[in-house]
Parts: structure tokens; sequence; C-alpha cells
């Protein structure tokens, strides 16, 4: 620096110097200026002032909140300095403004509020060019600005009634509100013209580092805004929120967020996007809400009708205003939950970004900060998606929390959350699991496990692991208690369904049926524990008991399907069949979607009043199944929208796929043997759900394989009626949708049968039981097939094998007893005989199994 | 019921049907000043057995189909008064009172699901995207932190339907009451910023008492009301949860909270997921908030402060923004680095480890750096190798691509992998925090998440990581990055180190 500079190029050094604040070079460089010319004594003068008095703010910065106290000795200097550069005159206009607004600045520093007014009246900051102006200038004027804004607020009105301003008169009222407004409009302009001084400034530094880039210029550091410079950023809305004013605060917060952001807005513009994303959240709804490019409506709910008075009107522009995101095809949102939606996904990345990942102790603290910022935002997220139902979304984005999220127990437990609205089931336990080890003591959160590994996952013995933390909670897990053995019931119960040998089977249904037992001795009141100990009951076939538990179950929920179905599913064990029809047909009425109960209701009609009323009833379904999935039906409307077209691709798929098994109308809940299946029917179910959430909750849900069974339905409703034409068809339309199910090759089978192709439905038979090996009905009717064709060790093999895996089909065992008979050991075969005559006593009219169990 | 309420419920009922159409919207800007009336019908509606719910039901419904948004929004401020009004007759199975609040619901019902021409309404919004410019940002800006797979995989806003189509209803079955009713509490919510205080607190009491009825709750809060079960579904409490949320911020402070508390323990107990979220997310996010319930000035309690610019955390803390500016030293390092140097700290690393390193720390972090700049080591660095990336093992299991793409995680590991590898950027701490926060985050949180990516995944990642690294460390791009995810030869790695 000791090289002169000539007259321009210390000039612009100057500019540069007071632009990028860096004031300790000042004084060296007023020294080189004096030296050249007399009457640039003044302009030092200035620049000293101004650099004293930036450095001594700079060094005793001003606080939010408190207010200057008054004369400061340290300030005498600056003002000395002011004085002269004023007093003299010889200073050209622009300068001579810029010491006016210095000297303004430092009686607010100085808690003269009048004086600094009167400087401000008498440099009449409006006419200030904004147009050409020097970066520095632009901050200046902003500040100045904000500082009169401040000014105004700490001195009173002119008016002299303003002490007790409530009086009333008018008068007061108006001159109370034009300074209202004046203060707001200062604050305005103020934040108006920080943006442009802040976007300019990054400008030139951006242009100033290419300049120089040779030399490693100073650490080019970030710049800090200073209390004028936030006040005036900040204050007008802050003054519009007070007053109640809420179409005014967020018609600023969005001026604010559109202009570009510069790297010292960083942090303001997120916090804003927060803000403005909890009152588009909170304050708000659809009806009250206007897009940013619209103008605020007139009269709106959202402003506090009592300050009525305090309305302000945006009267004011400015020469130059800050630059604003333009361009074409610029999103711009429609409605509350859009614009909340892109604010936080805004903030999100700014916090995400700044989230502290150092775990070190010194970094604790800033470690907090970022979290607790981050957290949130993810909160705001969870509110705005939720509302919506986007859950998938919500899940990758929560999924972008957890690299900061390590040992915090709330983020882990909303993830996994997300994860299983989202129908993320697998990885929705595995996130569990963690949050059951940060937070040990809560029932709540093994009970979800449980319910996934039910469900959707079919994780038995992680089921039973988790239903076991439960119940080793004891008392503390209160209310929850009984639903831990509610859960862990439900556990073995499918476990028995699964066991492939008898003794275990029995052994899992003593299980369940004293898990359901405790479930409904804790909570006498709770109809699902009655509900599942009758269905356990009915299951081993103790019938009478289990009418007990539905009864009960039905005195606590009475419009209850899944118990109205039970006890429809008890009377036809003890053949009363028409008081199950009109049980089935009551229950309709109250749920005359529900395709479980169709499916009942077609058997019972075929035994109590014909095929024809069974087959209307068949029509009537597929109706059903066309009004409720037609609406949704992508393929006749172009809206295409993201949950449709993914229907569509499902369809595709369902043809491309080598498994697809739909629920198997003899057992309502999954086989161990087929979870290769039915993992695809899962899947699919899954997409079904959030298809439609109006939608019968359990059950095959995909429209495509409820519409395959109604056919299936319908073709055994005319294989009962002897017509394999028709039931050919049907089997036809069932196979169309999926070609290599084992319901369509058994109804095959059958349909051979009845033509007396008895070679064509062997090999049916088989295809079947290649797909699903532990298929019982298909065994039973191989096993006929295979004794008429006098093979007859086989054909008790295979029935054998039947009887394995379902103890109670009677007429398995019926058959079982033919074949034994055939072989000559007719001990055996009235052991079997009469098992099957047991059996068919107590036998429904569909396994009891058809209704799901889930938690 | 008092006389005088019975007069103005009267009055007002025969005062609209004289009214001619022009003078509707006067008459519906006039409703408000009936100061008498809106709790004397409330009354109506709570005494089930008052004669004149009828024909209040019928105007109230007359006043919906008008279409003046006043007069619809003056019905809706009954909507959770109705809707109590009809679970709980439900509930007590008490068959002929509620009809005509039945048909009142489901008029309004079919009213809203169709619009203006009878075409079912289909409720859609856009899904912002980061990656598509907006009246508030640039895609440039925001870096690359945001275009994860899932952004660029649905690039562009996509358009999302949330609520409808809706079947057309006559009567309400036990299948259809809750889709029913919280199609209407999704109308009500639209408009909840005209709702009244009274409807606010009604919509709190009603969320309480659906939740808690029959339950021990029940004693708790004192409701003698009907003792019975109520089912729920979760979308109805989330509707719920919406208002309540509305009611809590806008000076329903006591009632909202109660009503939040009760919703949370239902959704509890039923294992609702999407209740419980949103619920808890309330409440976190109300948490720090302090809420006033400052019913002497005006109802809102929105606050703002001045807050300060200046970013709260310290410089030098660790966060993904520095780790990522760290790539860039590291390239100018690269540049001026001579072999030599690079030997050298292979030795470094083999014995010391940089001071101030905790014994928490786990070691494999840094194997990884062995396995490129010792490359000699064979099959041996190859095994550390392995053992080393298992920290870094994460979603991104692909191949030298994937680990360029923009995933973020996959990003921070390369990262870490040249700075551990280089002497020149380790200034202490920098490298302390970086290695710690690395295995923290990673060794933990990912690989526990991750753990069911199967054993391809497993493999993948430290191949590719690998590559990367030495792909960054001379520019090398001979080695063509397959990465069959069988065992990599140890050949390769040998070739690599002659080139060194």
């Amino acid at each position: 620096m000791t090289t002169r500079k000539s007259g321009s190029r210390l000039e612009t050094e100057i500019e540069r110097c007071r632009s990028e604040g860096q004031w300790d070079k000042i004084p060296e460089l007023v020294r080189q200026l004096s030296a050249k010319l007399i009457s640039n004594d003044d302009l030092g003068e200035l620049l000293l002032g101004e650099c004293k008095l930036q450095t001594y703010l700079k060094e005793n910065p001003i606080k939010q909140g408190s207010s200057p106290r008054g004369p400061r000795p340290k300030l005498v200097e600056v003002r000395k300095h002011l004085t002269a550069a004023l007093d003299r005159g010889n200073l050209k206009p622009d300068y001579l403004q810029e010491a006016s607004l210095l000297m303004a600045k430092l009686c607010y520093v100085e808690a003269e509020f009048r004086d600094a007014l009167g400087h401000y009246s008498r440099v009449n900051l409006d006419d200030m060019q904004l147009a050409s102006a020097p970066v520095y200038r632009l901050s200046m004027i902003a500040e100045a600005y904000a500082t009169k804004g401040l000014c105004l607020e700490k001195v009173p009105a002119s008016s002299p009634s303003l002490s007790n301003k409530n009086t009333g008169s008018p008068s007061s009222n108006r001159s109370t509100t034009d300074r209202e407004q004046e203060i707001i409009t200062c604050y305005e302009k103020s934040g108006d013209i920080a943006l442009l001084y802040l976007q300019e400034a990054e400008k030139a530094l951006s242009a100033g580092i290419q300049n120089r880039s040779p030399k490693p210029g100073p650490t080019t550091q970030e710049q800090e805004l200073g209390y004028f410079l936030e006040t005036g950023l900040q204050r007008a809305h802050v003054i519009h929120f007070k007053n109640g004013n809420l179409t005014q605060g967020v018609g600023r917060f969005r001026e604010i967020l559109r202009a570009i952001e510069t790297r010292t807005t960083q942090n303001l513009r997120m916090t804003i996007a927060r803000q403005l994303a909890e009152i588009l959240l909170r304050g708000m709804c659809e009806q009250s809400y206007w897009s940013p490019l619209e103008d605020p409506p007139s009269v709106s709910p959202l402003d506090d009708p009592t300050r009525q008075g305090h309305t302000y009107i945006k009267n004011y522009s400015l020469s130059r205003s800050p630059r604003v995101y333009s361009g074409e095809n610029l999103f711009c949102p429609q409605e509350n939950t859009e614009e909340a939606l892109l604010l936080l996904l805004i903030s999100e990345s700014m916090a995400n970004r700044d989230a502290v990942l150092s775990r070190i102790p010194e970094h604790n603290n800033d470690r907090i900060i970022s979290l607790q910022s981050a957290s949130v935002v993810y909160d705001l997220l969870t509110i705005a998606l939720g509302r919506r139902g986007q859950y998938e979304m919500l899940s990758e984005c929560l999924e972008r929390a957890m690299k900061f999220a390590f040992e915090e127990f709330h983020l882990w437990y909303q993830l996994a959350l997300s994860l299983m609205a989202a129908g993320k089931s697998a990885r929705a336990v595995k996130v569990l699991k963690e949050c059951i080890r940060l937070k040990p003591d809560d029932p709540t959160i093994p009970l979800l496990a449980v319910k996934l590994c039910i469900g959707p996952l079919h994780w038995l013995d992680e089921g039973e692991m988790f239903g076991k933390m439960v119940i080793d909670m004891g008392e503390k897990a209160a209310e929850f208690r009984a639903k831990g053995y509610l859960a862990i019931g439900l556990v073995y119960s499918l476990k028995a369904t699964d066991a492939s040998l008898r003794s275990t089977q029995e052994e899992y249904q003593r299980k369940a049926l004293g898990a359901f037992q405790r479930a409904h001795g804790l909570s006498p009141t709770d109809h699902l524990a009655a509900f599942y100990l009758a269905l356990q009951l009915a299951v081993s076939r103790q019938i009478p008991e289990a009418l007990g538990y539905v009864r009960q179950a039905l005195q606590l929920q009475g419009d209850d399907v899944h118990s109205l179905h039970l006890l429809a599913l008890l009377l036809s064990a003890q053949k009363h069949y028409h008081d199950a029809l009109n049980i089935i047909e009551m229950a309709l009425s109250e749920y005359p979607e529900n395709f479980n109960l169709l499916y009942t209701k077609v058997k019972l009609e075929a035994m109590c009043r014909g095929p024809e009323e069974a087959l209307l009833t068949c029509k009537h379904m597929l109706q059903i199944w066309k009004s409720f999935y037609n609406l949704t039906n992508p393929s006749d409307s172009g809206r295409g929208s993201s949950l449709l077209d993914r229907a569509i691709a499902d369809r595709r798929q369902l043809n491309a796929m080598t498994l697809p098994d739909f629920s198997d109308p003899e057992t309502g809940s999954v086989h161990a043997t087929s979870i290769a299946a039915s993992r695809v029917e899962q899947a699919l179910s899954e997409v079904a759900s959030s298809l439609q959430s109006s939608a019968p909750k359990h059950g095959p849900m995909h429209p495509w394989m409820t519409l395959a069974q109604i056919w299936l339905h319908a073709a055994e409703v005319y294989i009962g009626m002897s017509k394999p034409a028709e039931a050919a068809a049907c089997t036809q339309e069932a196979a169309n949708l999926f070609p290599t199910s084992h319901n369509v090759l058994y109804m095959r089978g059958q349909i051979a049968e009845l033509k007396g192709n008895i070679e064509e439905a062997k090999r049916w038979y088989e295809e079947a039981l290649s797909i699903n090996p532990t298929h019982v009905k298909t065994m039973q009717r191989l096993g006929l097939i295979l004794h008429q064709l006098q093979r007859y060790s086989l054909s008790e093999k295979v029935l054998r094998d039947a009887v394995q895996v379902n103890s109670t089909a009677h007429d398995v065992w019926n058959s079982l007893g033919e074949v034994l008979q055939a072989q000559g050991n007719a001990a055996a075969a009235t052991e079997c005989f009469l098992t099957a005559l047991e059996l068919e006593a107590s036998s429904p009219i569909l396994p009891f199994t058809i209704i799901p169990r889930a938690l | 019921m008092l006389a005088m309420d019975q007069g103005v419920v009267e009055e007002w009922l025969s005062e609209f049907k004289t009214l001619p159409d022009s003078a509707i919207s006067t008459y519906a800007a006039s409703l408000k000043d009936k100061g008498a009336l809106v709790p004397a019908l409330y009354k109506v509606i709570r005494e089930n057995y008052s004669d004149l719910l009828e024909p209040v039901c019928h105007q109230l419904f007359e006043f919906y189909r008008s279409g003046v948004p006043q007069l619809q929004r003056f019905t809706l401020q009954f909507l959770p008064e109705l809707l109590w009004s009809l679970l709980s007759v439900s509930a007590a199975r008490d068959p002929h009172t509620s009809g005509c609040i039945e048909a009142l619901l489901l008029g309004i019902y079919n009213l809203e699901i169709v619009d203006k021409d009878g075409q079912s309404k289909i409720l859609s919004f856009t899904v912002p995207s980061l990656s598509k410019p907006s009246v508030y940002h640039e895609p440039s800006a925001i870096g690359s932190m945001a275009l994860t797979e899932g952004a660029l995989a649905n690039h562009g806003q996509s358009r999302v339907v949330y609520s409808g189509p809706h079947l057309q209803r006559e009567t309400f079955t036990a299948q259809n009451r809750f889709e029913v009713l919280t199609f209407l509490l999704l109308c009500y919510n639209a408009a909840l910023s005209y709702m009244t205080t009274t409807s606010l607190q009604s919509l709190c009491q009603l969320s309480s008492r659906v939740c808690i009825c029959g339950y021990p709750r029940q004693q708790m809060r004192r409701y003698k009301g009907i003792s019975t079960r109520l089912t729920v579904t979760s979308e109805f409490l989330v509707q719920l949860i919406t208002g309540i949320h509305y009611a809590l911020c806008n000076g329903e402070v006591e009632v909202g909270s109660k009503a939040l508390d009760d919703v949370l323990y239902r959704a509890q107990l039923e294992l609702f997921p999407e209740a419980l979220l949103v619920g808890n997310a309330i409440k976190s996010s109300l948490h720090g908030a302090a809420l006033k319930s400052n019913n002497k000035e005006g109802t809102r309690s929105i606050q703002v402060e001045i807050t300060p610019t200046s970013s709260r955390i310290s410089r030098n803390a660790v966060t993904s923004l520095s780790i990522r500016g760290h790539r860039w030293k590291r390239h100018d390092a690269v540049d001026l680095g001579s072999p030599d140097e690079l030997m050298d700290i292979s030795e470094v690393e083999e014995g010391d480890w940089p001071v101030g390193v905790g014994s928490d720390v786990t070691p494999p972090t840094i194997t990884i750096s062995n396995s490129v700049t010792t490359l000699n080591l064979g099959i041996k660095a190859i095994k550390k190798c392995r053992l080393g990336g298992r920290s870094s093992k994460d979603k991104e299991a692909g191949p030298l691509t994937a680990v360029r793409a923009a995933s973020e995680s996959a990003e921070l590991s390369v990262k870490r992998l040249t700075l551990t590898s280089s002497q020149s950027v380790p200034k202490g701490g920098a490298l302390t925090s970086l290695t710690r926060t690395a295995s923290a985050v990673f060794s933990r949180s990912f690989e526990q998440v991750n753990s069911g990516n199967g054993p391809a995944g497993n493999h993948a990642a430290p191949e590719a990581a690998r590559y990367s690294c030495s792909l960054q460390e001379d520019g090398m791009g001979y080695l063509s990055p397959m990465p069959n995810h069988t065992q990599r030869s140890p050949s390769i790695s040998v070739h690599l180190g002659s080139d060194l």
C-alpha cells in the first residue's frame, strides 16, 4: 500500500473498502487522499467519521430489543469529524447527503431521536438516487430508512393527545394511523433497498474476485448485516403481525422471499420461509388462501377484526427494486399446502446442508441448534404432507434427516411411522427396532412392529419377539398389555395355520387361545379380544363356546363386520343355513361392498335358495366391482395422476408375473408354503390400499384380484349346476387376469372332471399343485381321481398330505377313508369316516380362516 | 330450551323463506349480527328431540345449496356439532332421531363431491419440486443435495390426487360412514379461517369424545355421555388433527391440546401410523413455541420476532456443506503433491493415528485409504478394504456412476476417503471430527437401517468407493469400472500400484 495511487484509482479503492466494510484501511487511504488536494479534506473528515462510527458499532453492536442509551465518549471524535465535514459546505451534494445520514445515525446511537429525524427531513431520503448509486450508498440509504423508522417509533407523534391514544377522537386516531403507516413504509423501503444492496454487493464481490484472481485476496468473509439492516429487513413484518395484520405480513414475507437470494440473506430466508410455512399451515386454509402473484383479498378472515383501523396500504414504489426470481414456467403455488411444501422443501435443503455432523463435545451446542432447526422443518413437512396423504414422499424426506438423527428418538420414530404409512413395511420394522432401542419402555412401538409382522410381512417369529416385549413390560404397559396378548395370540393363531405338523398346530392353537383369554380378561370391553377368542374357538371347532364370545363381541361393537361374518359362519357350522344367510344379509346392509361377505352369501344362497339366486349375487358383485373401481379406472380418464398411473402399471405387471396368486378363497390368511406367491399379493394390496383409501380394509384388495375371485365364484356355482361351458367361460375370465393361479387351474380341473375327462383333470390338478403344493382342495380332488384310477397308495399319500396341511377338512378324511377301504384297511377307514363325520357336523360353509386376522 | 331461543330460531326460519333472491347476499352478510341465533341453533342440534331440529336441518341445507359462500360457511360452522350428534346417536343405537341430521350431512356430501357440471370432483395438488424454478428459488442455488435419486426420478412437479372421486351416497352405512365424514371434515378444514371460536371448540370437543368414549380415559376426562366405543379410521383422525392444529394455534390452547392428546391416545391404541405421525409432528413443533391463549388480545397467536440473520452455527463445525467443501482443497493438494508424499502418508497411517483421536473411533475407516496408497499389499489390502468399506455401506450399491451420482451419502463417504488418505488437509480437529462423525453416522445409522439390503449391496459399496478413490487420487481413467459383484482379483490393484 505504499505506492501512491492515482486519483481515480484511489477513489475506486475507497469505494470498494466502504462497500466491503473494510474500515481499518480507510485512515491510510484518507492520508493518501488529503495529500493530493486540499478540497479533499472535507471528504477525509466524512470518511474518518464514517469509519470510526462503523468500527465503534462493530465493537459495540446494538442488540435487538435494547434501545440506545445516550451520548458515548468514544463517539465525540466522530461527531467532530462529521460536523467539520458538514459545516464547511465544500462537499459535493452526494457527499453532503452522506454526511447528513451519518450524522443522523450518530444521533440515533446517542439516543437523540428528534435530532436524527431533523437530519433526515433535511436530506429527504426519497430523493436519493438508487439507480446509479455505488454499492455502499445503497446500504447507507437502507440503514437510513431503518434508522428513521426506529426514531419515529421512539418519538411520539406530534399530536398532543397521543399519550392517551384510546380516547377515540378521530383526529388523534388518524394521526396514529398515519404515523404507523409512515413507520412501516420506512421499514419496507429499508428492507427493499437492503435486499438490493446485498444483491449488488455480492455481484461486485464476485466481479472483484474475478478481476483480482491471481492474488489470493483478503478472505472474503461472510458479511454481517448489522443492527440497522437486520431491523430494516424484519421490523415491517413484525409490526404487521403484532397488529394482527396477517395478510400484510404474509405479503411482506413473500416479497422478501421472491428476491433472489444472496449469501448473507440465506439464514434470513430460511427463517422466513419456515415462518411463512408455519403461518400457511397454522393460520390459513384453502378458502382464505391467495397465491403469491395475486393481490391479497380486501377483506380477509385472517386479519384481526378488532384492529380494523390499523390496516396498512402499501403506497410507495422505488426507482430500483431488488431483483426477483423470474423467467418462463416459474412454478407458482396455487394452494396453501403447495406453498407451504415449496417453502419447507427450500428450508429443508438449507437446514439439511447446515446440519452439524460433528459429534465432538465442542460442537455439541452447534449440533443441537442445527438439529432443532432441522427438526422443526421436518415436523412442518410432516404436517403438510400428512394432510395430503403423501407418506411416500414424506418417508423420503425423513430419510434425508437420518444422517444427523443419531440417537434422536423423535426423528427415528417419525421415519418409522412414515415408512409404515407409505407401506414400506420391512424397512419400517427395522427402523422400529432402533426406536425400541432408544425408548425401550414404550409399548406402542413393539405393537406397531407386530402389526406389520402379522399383516403385510407375515414374519411370525419376529412378531412373536415383539409381542413378548410388550408382555414382558407387565404392568408398565398399562392399557397396552391387553393389546400385547392380543398380538401374540394372533401370532400363534397364524403360526397354527401355517404349521404342517398336527401336534405343532395344536400346540399353537392352545397358546393362541390362552393369549386371547388373557387379553379378554384384561380388557373385557374390547370387542377385538372377544372376537378373536371366538374365532380361535371356532377354528378349533368349539362352536357353542365360540358363539358365546362372538355374541359378546357384537354387544360391544354391534356393527363390526368380522364379528357378523363369524356369527354367520358359526351358524352355518351348526347347519342353520337360513339364519346364517339372514345374518349375512343384515351385515351386507351395513357393508354393501364387502366382497368377503358376498362370497359367503353366494355359498349360502346356492345352498338354501338354489344356484340361480347365487348367480344373481355374482352378477351383483360384478356391478359393485365396476362402480367401485370404475371411478379409479385409469383407462377411461386421462387425468394422469401418478397414483392412477401406478394402477395401470400394475395391470401390465400382472401379465408378466410368473406367480400371481390371489387370496385363496379357502384360506383368508397366508399359508407358509405359499409365501412366495403371497408376497406378490401383499405387494399388490399395498399399492391397492394407497390407490383407494375407501377400499375394504381386509381381504384381497387389489381390484383385479377381486375381479378374478368373483369370476371363480361364479364358475363354482355353474359347476354346481353341472354347466361346464358356462363355468369354463367364467374361469377363462379369471385366467385372463391370472393365467397361472392355482385356483384357476383347480377350477379347470373340476370342469374337466365334470366333462368326464379324468386324465385332463388330473393334469390340471397336478399343475395347480406344482404352483401351490399345499392347496388342500386340489389335493382332495387329485386323491379322488387317483382312487378312481385305482392308484390307491399314491392316492392315500396325497390325501394324508392334505390331512397334514388341514386336519379339519372333513371331505379329505372321507376320501381317505374310501381309499383305505378300497385297500382293505377297514379299521383305519372306519376311523377316518368317523373323523369325517364328526368334523362335518361342525364344518362351516366356508373355512373360518377366511376372516382376516390383523391387529 | 328457552322460549326466547325458540323465538329467535323460528324468526330465522321464516325470514329466509320470504327472502327475494336479490336480497340473499345482503342477508348473508347480516347473519353475523344475529348474536342470539347461533347459540340457539347449537341448542337445537344438541337437543336431539327438539321439534325444531328438522326445519333447522332443512334450512341449513338450503343455505348450503344456495352456493353463497357466507351461507355455506354458516352451515359448516355447525358441522362438528352435527357429526357428534350423528355419531353419538348411532353409537347408542337409537334408530330414529338422527334422520334429518343424516340427510343434511349426506346432502352436503353429495353436493361437494361433484363440480358445477355434475362431474365427480377430484381434489388434487401439485407436489413442488426443487429441480424446477419457482417464485422462491432457483434450482442451481439449491445444490446437488436436494437432487437425490427420488427427486430425479420424478423430475419436475407431479400432480397428485388427495381426495376423490367419491360415490354418491343415499344412506349412511357402517362401511361408508367414515368415508363420508372424513370428506365432510375435509370441506370444513378448507374453510377453517372462517370458523368461529365456538365452532372450533366444538370440533375439539368432538375429537376428544370420539376418541375416548368407552376407554379408561373417559373417566379421567369426566365425560358422562355415551360409553360405547366408536370405531374410527386413521384418515378421519388425521382430518380431526388438522382442525385441532388450527384451533390450537388460534387461541383454543386448552381444549385444543386436550383434544390432541386424546386423539394421539386413541391413535396409539389403534396403532394408526398416519394419525400418530401428524399428531407427533404437531406436538413437537408446538413444543418450543409458547402458545398464548390471549383471549383478550384477539384470537390469533401467531407471533414473529426479529431473528439474527447470521448463522448461529460456528464456522468450524463440520456440516454437510462444509464436508463438501473439503473436496476442493483435496484436489488442489493432489495437483501439487508428488508420489513420494503419498507414500509417506501410507506409512503414517500404518502406524500412528493423528493426535486427538479417541478410542471410540473405529479404525477401519482409515484402512480404506491404505488400500489405495499401499496398493502393493495385494490381497491383504483388499481384505482390509472390505472390512473398512463396511462403514460406508449404504443405499448406493451400484457401479461407479452411482457413486458419482448426486446421492449425498455416497459422496460423503468418497470424500472421507480422499481426506483420510491425504496429509495436506488434516489439521487435527478437522480430521478428528470428520472421521468421528463419519464413523458415527455411517456405522450406526445406515448400517442398522440398511442391513437388509442383501449381500450384493455389501460387496458393491466398498468396491465402488475404492474405484472412485483411485480415480480421484491420480485421475487415472483406464481402470474400467465394471463392478461385477464377485471377488475382485487382486491383480488389478497390483497393476495400479506399479503406476504409482
